[in-house]
C-alpha cells in the first residue's frame, strides 16, 4: 500500500510540477530584471547565448555562462531553488533527445567507426572521457536553463509574437502554440481522469485491472485531449484568431534594453575569444 | 421584417462524415430577435450554434448569414472573416474549451486584440464588462483554477468584449447560482433591447419565456420538430415530454401512485 501511495503521490506531484513549471505565468508577471526587458531583445540575446553554449568547447566557459544564467534568475525575482529543480528535471529528457542523433550515427555507414566507438566507450572512462561527459552535461544544463529562463520570464503570447517578429513561419509558431496547449490539456485530463477513476474504483486498484484501466485510458485520453484541442481551436477562431498572435502591450525598446543588448554582445565576444584561446 | 441574420434550408451536418448531428434543419432568424433552442442531450443544439458562428459548414443544404450564402472558403478572406467574427460572438458550452490563455485578463482581451479593436475602446469595454459580471478580482488568476460558475462568467465576458451584433450562448446558465442566472438573463434582455440578436440554447425552461421571441425545439432525430412563441411551446406538455425536457414525478397518495409531469417553467422569484 505504501508503495502504491508513493507511486500515486509522485505521479500527481510530477503532473502538478509540470503544470506549474511550464504553464504558470506567475513568474512572467513579477517585476524583475528580465521581465522588464523588451521581449524581442531578450529573446535575441538568449538565442545568442544558446548558440554560444552549443559551440563552446570548454567546461569553464560553460560554467561562466551558467553562473550568468543563475545571476539573471536571481535578479529576476525567481526563487533559485525552484529554478534549479525545474531545470534539472529536464536534463534526462533533453540528454535523451541529444543522444538520439548520436545513436543514429551508429547505423550510418562506417561500421568500423561504430565498432570502435562501442569498444572505445568501454575503455575510455579516462580523464578525457569524463571531461567529455562533463562538457556534454554542462552544455545541456546551461542551454536548458537559458531556454527555461526565457520561457518563464516571458508571457506565452508575447513569446509567440516574438517568434513571428523574428520571421519564424506562421505555421511553425501556430504549431508550437498548439503543442503547448495540447500538453496542458493532456495533463489536465490525466489528472481529472485519475481522480474520477479513483473515486469509482477506490484506491486499491488491483494490479491487473489497473493495467487494463491504464491501457484503456491512454486511448481515451488521446481522444479526449484531441477533441478538446479541436474545440479550443474553434474557440480561438471564433474570437478572431488567424494564426497571428497579438498582445496588449506594444513592444518598446528602452535605453535599458540597448544597454542589456550591448552587455550581452560584449559577453558573447569575450567568451568566444577565451573559448578560442583556452587550452583544452 | 426582411432583415435576416441567419437562414438555413435543409441543412445536414455530420462529424467526421459518420456521426450525424443535424438532419435537415430549416430556420429563419431575424435580426434583433431573441431566439432559444431547446432539446434533449445530443439533439444537435451545440452543433447548430457552431454552424451559426461560422465554425462548421453544412454537408448539404444552404446556410445564409446576413443575406449571403456561406462557404468555408469565404473564411480564407481576411476581411470577410474579420467582419463576421466582429459581428457574431459565441459563448461555448464548455468553458474549458473557450478559456485557453494563461490568465483571465488575457482571455478576456483575446477577442478584441485579435480583431484589431482600438486600445482605448478595449479599455472602455473591459471596464464595462468587468462591472457587469463582477469578475474584477479574477483578472490575474488562471482560468483553469476557477470554479465552474466563475469560468462561465469569464467565458461570457470574453465574448461580450467583442461587442457582437449577434450573441450566441450555449447553455449560459448551466451551473450558475440563481442570482448570477438572473444577472445573465437581465444582461441578455438589455443587450436585446439595445438591438442585438440573442440566440441561446438551454435546458432551463423557466428562463425560456423571458429570453425568447421564438423557441425552436430539437428532437432526438436531430432536427426541428416544432417552433413558435414561447407560451405555445411551453404549454405543449406532450412535446416537451417526448423530448426529455420535463420529468415525471411519481409519488404515493393514500396507497395509490400518482404521476404527473413536472414542468420547470414557473418563474423563480426575483432578487
Ligand atoms: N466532436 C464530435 N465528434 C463526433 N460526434 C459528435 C461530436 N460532437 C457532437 N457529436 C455528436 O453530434 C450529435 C449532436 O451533438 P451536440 O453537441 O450538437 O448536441 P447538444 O444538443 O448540444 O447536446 P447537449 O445538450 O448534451 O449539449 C450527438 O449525437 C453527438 O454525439
Ligand atoms: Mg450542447
Amino acid at each position: 500500500m505504501h508503495k502504491n501511495n508513493f507511486v500515486e503521490r509522485s505521479i500527481m506531484g510530477a503532473l502538478s510540477f509540470l503544470k506549474e513549471s511550464i504553464f504558470a505565468d506567475e513568474y512572467a508577471l513579477r517585476k524583475g530584471f528580465l521581465q522588464s526587458l523588451d521581449p524581442r531583445i531578450k529573446t535575441v540575446t538568449f538565442m545568442l547565448f544558446i548558440v554560444q553554449i552549443i559551440l563552446a568547447k570548454h567546461t569553464l566557459i560553460l560554467l561562466c555562462l551558467y553562473a550568468l544564467c543563475l545571476l539573471l534568475t536571481h535578479i529576476s525575482k525567481i526563487n533559485l531553488g525552484f529554478f534549479l529543480k525545474r531545470t534539472w528535471i529536464f536534463i534526462p529528457l533533453f540528454s535523451l533527445f541529444i543522444a538520439i542523433p548520436a545513436l543514429f550515427s551508429i547505423f550510418t555507414p562506417g561500421e568500423a567507426l561504430a565498432a570502435f566507438n562501442l569498444i572505445g566507450l568501454k575503455f575510455t572512462i579516462t580523464r578525457q572521457g569524463l571531461s567529455g561527459a562533463a562538457l556534454f552535461v554542462m552544455r545541456v544544463i546551461t542551454s536548458v536553463s537559458f531556454a527555461v529562463l526565457l520561457n518563464i520570464t516571458t508571457r506565452h503570447f508575447e513569446l509567440l509574437k516574438v517568434l513571428r517578429i523574428l520571421k519564424i513561419p506562421q505555421i511553425f509558431v501556430m504549431t508550437v502554440g498548439m503543442c503547448y496547449r495540447y500538453v496542458y490539456l493532456f495533463v489536465e485530463i490525466i489528472e481529472n481522469t485519475y481522480i474520477a477513476v479513483k473515486s469509482r474504483v477506490g484506491t486499491k486498484i488491483h494490479y491487473k485491472s489497473g493495467q487494463r484501466l491504464a491501457a484503456w485510458n491512454m486511448a481515451f485520453l488521446w481522444q479526449r485531449s484531441h477533441q478538446l484541442n479541436e474545440e479550443v481551436y474553434k474557440a480561438m477562431l471564433s474570437r478572431g484568431y488567424r494564426g497571428e498572435p497579438a498582445s496588449l502591450d506594444d513592444f518598446t525598446v528602452k535605453t535599458k534594453d540597448w544597454l542589456w543588448a550591448s552587455l550581452a554582445v560584449i559577453i558573447f565576444v569575450l567568451t568566444a575569444y577565451f573559448d578560442y584561446w583556452l587550452k583544452a | 421584417m426582411d432583415n435576416p441574420a441567419f437562414e438555413l434550408k435543409g441543412v445536414y451536418f455530420s462529424y467526421l462524415g459518420k456521426f450525424p448531428a443535424l438532419r435537415g434543419v430549416d430556420m429563419h432568424i431575424e435580426q434583433g430577435k431573441k431566439i432559444t433552442v431547446i432539446g434533449a442531450n445530443g439533439s444537435g443544439k451545440s452543433t447548430l450554434l457552431h454552424m451559426l458562428d461560422g465554425l462548421i459548414f453544412p454537408d448539404k443544404g444552404v446556410f445564409k448569414a446576413f443575406g449571403r450564402e456561406f462557404k468555408e472558403n469565404d473564411f480564407n478572406d481576411e476581411e470577410f472573416s474579420g467582419n463576421f467574427r466582429k459581428k457574431v460572438g459565441l459563448v461555448f458550452q464548455n468553458p474549458d474549451a473557450q478559456l485557453f490563455c494563461p490568465t483571465v485578463k488575457e482571455d478576456i482581451l483575446f477577442g478584441p486584440l485579435h480583431l484589431g479593436v482600438q486600445k482605448k475602446e478595449i479599455e472602455k469595454r473591459l471596464e464595462e464588462v468587468l462591472g457587469i459580471l463582477e469578475i474584477k478580482d479574477l483578472l490575474d488568476r488562471s482560468p483553469h483554477q476557477l470554479s465552474v460558475g466563475e469560468k462561465r462568467k469569464v467565458a461570457i465576458a470574453s465574448s461580450l468584449m467583442i461587442n457582437p451584433d449577434v450573441l450566441i450562448l450555449d447553455e449560459p446558465t448551466a451551473g450558475l447560482d440563481p442570482l448570477t442566472t438572473r444577472r445573465i438573463i437581465d444582461l441578455l434582455i438589455q443587450a436585446n433591447e439595445a438591438g442585438k440578436t440573442i440566440i441561446t440554447s438551454t435546458h432551463d425552461l423557466h428562463i425560456v419565456e423571458e429570453i425568447s421571441d421564438i423557441v425552436y425545439v430539437f428532437s432526438q432525430e436531430k432536427k426541428i420538430v416544432k417552433s413558435g412563441q414561447p407560451d405555445v411551446i411551453l404549454e405543449d406538455t406532450a412535446l416537451l415530454q417526448a423530448n426529455n425536457l420535463v420529468h415525471i414525478h411519481s409519488h404515493g397518495h393514500k396507497g395509490k401512485t400518482h404521476i404527473h409531469p413536472h414542468l420547470h417553467i414557473e418563474h423563480h422569484p426575483e432578487h
